[in-house]
């Protein structure tokens, strides 16, 4: 019989010797915690793949058969790229974005809607291997798709490869970027509307004019230099350059603005996660 | 050799506050839990319980005070203080993309050892969701959704459960059930903190209660010692005919009264467990007087001061004081 008000003697030295064991373990570094979120978000637009990978993939080869080859046939070379070729970098910049950016934000959002982000804030996951979950299987799902449309164009006679390392560079630099931005929003947000505010006000319209069917060089004065202004432009031209080797600025720029971007993203998705907000009280 | 805890305390709060606002949601509360205890925090809604719980176990991040679980804070070694703990949430919650299965092993994951396909069937076993491993969690029933909430909780074997209201909507049968796996986790060297409405399960379970009020801890005592302070019993003894006032006179020293005109009502205090018997218990005097004396008993009925009663006393009498 135990004592008033204490645990029986067996059940209390069972629970020193488990604490005792436990406290050894728990100091150990937990990055497969964050590899278990990673293959959870993967499995999760895996399973509904016909919507996250099938859907963009169609919508983007639409444009690519009503562009490319429609219009495409009817349209002069720019600086001396078939328009068809010109057009494939731009169409993977699209869909690498929006997807890298809905993949992170729609997630982390319906976990705070569905109230299941307290199964990962009680975990001992930081903030950093929080993120890098999110994060990582949004960059795989951008990359993705973005492979599935740059290959599939390939296939229908586009010629895209002129340096492969750049392509890779500017897919993963950006796809990380978006899918952090989308992190940030879905932290912030607190409705369905915050999450596609962005999308539909800012990023659609920046790519859209940021040179994924046409080259700067063809708008007139002053919208080319209004256009320099555009982040997404640098995003687009680099990947073109990449693909076509044509740009209509210097790679480096774009190199230097997406690493930037991403320096900036990073360090505000962590500030956030670290401090809770909007997170935990 | 084996290694073991030495500090007399799991979970030390102390001092902590959490404002919301105005609102003082949790005011300056001490408190420790023991290694292997079951303690069980009693207070209306709204008195703070489960912020209290979300301050140790993460969930709430910015408040005054320190605490610290295993002799680790657990603002700055959360790393360490999360992997001891487990925690399920009184907010109803499931993952519709996933199956039963599925979320159980991510969970198991997120502490970084990726559970075993035994593991995931013993704990879906114990919990009577055997037959729900593949089901979309979404099409569960509430009460399973719930016990999910409970597996998902252990499968990382934490040495300290926090359990907000975890009997809510599930039915009788599965309550008792889940409360002996309760116990039979305590005995295996869990130490649990449960919230509570069925504050007779906390009478059943609990080695020490709490109770807390308006954000403030009123009293933190051994369950046998509040219920011997507060708690009574009563025997009402319905008498076939009306009490004859010169019958009350045998039985000096017993608090009786009468109710009514043929109710008797003999009032004693709980024995605690353990507490040596007396030769004659009230009881037995009340009812040995009555049968020599030859007078018709009719019915005899029952009853105590449960802890709920003890909780509502607790209670009111720190809110008067707060006026």
């Amino acid at each position: 019989m135990s004592e008033e008000g204490r645990a029986p003697a067996a059940a209390a030295a069972a629970a020193r010797v488990r604490i005792a064991e436990l406290s050894e373990r728990a100091q150990r570094s937990n990055y497969r915690g964050s590899w278990a979120l990673f293959y959870k978000e993967i499995l999760r637009f895996w399973r509904i793949a016909g919507q996250t990978v099938v859907s963009p993939v169609l919508t983007t080869m639409l444009y690519f058969l009503v562009f490319g080859f429609s219009l495409g046939a009817r349209l002069q070379e720019i600086d001396g790229v078939p328009y068809i070729d010109f057009l494939v970098p731009g169409l993977v910049m699209l869909a690498l974005i929006s997807n890298a950016y809905m993949n992170s934000a729609f997630s982390l959002f319906i976990t705070k809607i569905q109230g299941t982000i307290v199964d990962i804030l009680v975990t001992p996951l930081s903030p950093l291997q929080i993120l890098l979950g999110y994060v990582g299987a949004a960059i795989a799902r951008a990359m993705l798709i973005g492979t599935i449309i740059w290959v599939v164009a390939m296939l229908m006679g586009a010629s895209a490869w002129h340096n492969p390392l750049i392509i890779f560079v500017f897919m993963l630099l950006t796809a990380l970027a978006f899918a952090l931005l989308g992190l940030i929003v879905a932290i912030l947000g607190r409705d369905f509307d915050h999450i596609n505010l962005l999308p539909s006000f800012v990023i659609m319209p920046l790519t859209f004019l940021g040179g994924v069917f046409y080259s700067i060089a063809m708008l007139p004065s002053p919208w080319d230099r209004v256009s320099l202004f555009n982040p997404v432009l640098y995003m687009v031209n680099g990947l073109r350059y990449g693909m076509t080797g044509t740009s209509d600025v210097p790679i480096e720029q774009g190199l230097v603005l997406l690493v930037l971007l991403n320096v900036v993203f990073g360090v505000g998705a962590v500030w956030l996660l670290r401090s809770g907000k909007n997170l935990r009280e | 050799m084996v290694k073991s805890f030495d500090d007399p305390n799991l979970v030390s709060i102390r001092g902590v506050s959490k404002r919301y606002g105005d609102l003082v949601a949790v005011d300056d509360v001490s408190l420790e839990i023991c290694p292997g205890e079951i303690f069980a925090l009693l207070g209306p809604n709204g008195a703070g319980k489960t912020t209290l719980i979300g301050c140790v176990t993460g969930l709430v991040a910015d408040f005054e005070g320190e605490i610290s679980v295993a002799g680790y804070d657990v603002k700055r070694d959360y790393r360490v203080t999360r992997r001891l703990i487990g925690l399920v949430p009184q907010e109803l919650n499931y993952d519709a993309f996933f199956t039963v299965r599925q979320g159980l092993e991510f969970q198991g994951g997120y502490y970084g050892e990726w559970p075993s396909r035994a593991k995931v069937d013993g704990l879906l076993e114990a919990f009577s969701l055997g037959d729900k491993a593949e089901a979309n969690s979404r099409w569960l029933s509430g009460g399973m959704k719930r016990r999910l909430m409970i597996c998902k909780a252990l499968m990382h074997d934490p040495v300290m459960l926090f359990l907000d209201e975890p009997t809510a909507g599930v039915d009788v049968e599965l309550r008792d059930e889940l409360w002996q796996y309760v116990r039979d986790l305590r005995d295996r060297g869990t130490t649990i903190l449960l919230t509570t409405h069925y504050i007779e399960e906390a009478q059943k379970l609990a080695d020490r209660v709490g109770i807390i009020n308006r954000g403030r801890l009123v009293r933190v005592d051994a369950r046998e010692r509040l219920m011997r302070e507060f708690g009574q019993r009563h025997v009402d003894v319905k008498l076939a005919g009306p009490v004859d006032k010169a019958l009350l006179g045998k039985f000096e020293g017993l608090e009786l009264s009468v109710i009514g005109d043929r109710v008797l009502r003999l009032v004693f205090h709980e024995q605690a467990e353990g507490e040596v018997r007396a030769a004659v218990t009230p009881l037995e005097r009340l009812l040995k007087g009555l049968l020599e004396e030859e007078v018709g008993i009719e019915a005899i009925e029952g009853g105590q001061s449960s802890l709920e009663v003890i909780f509502r006393q607790l209670v009111q009498s720190d809110s008067r004081e707060a006026k």
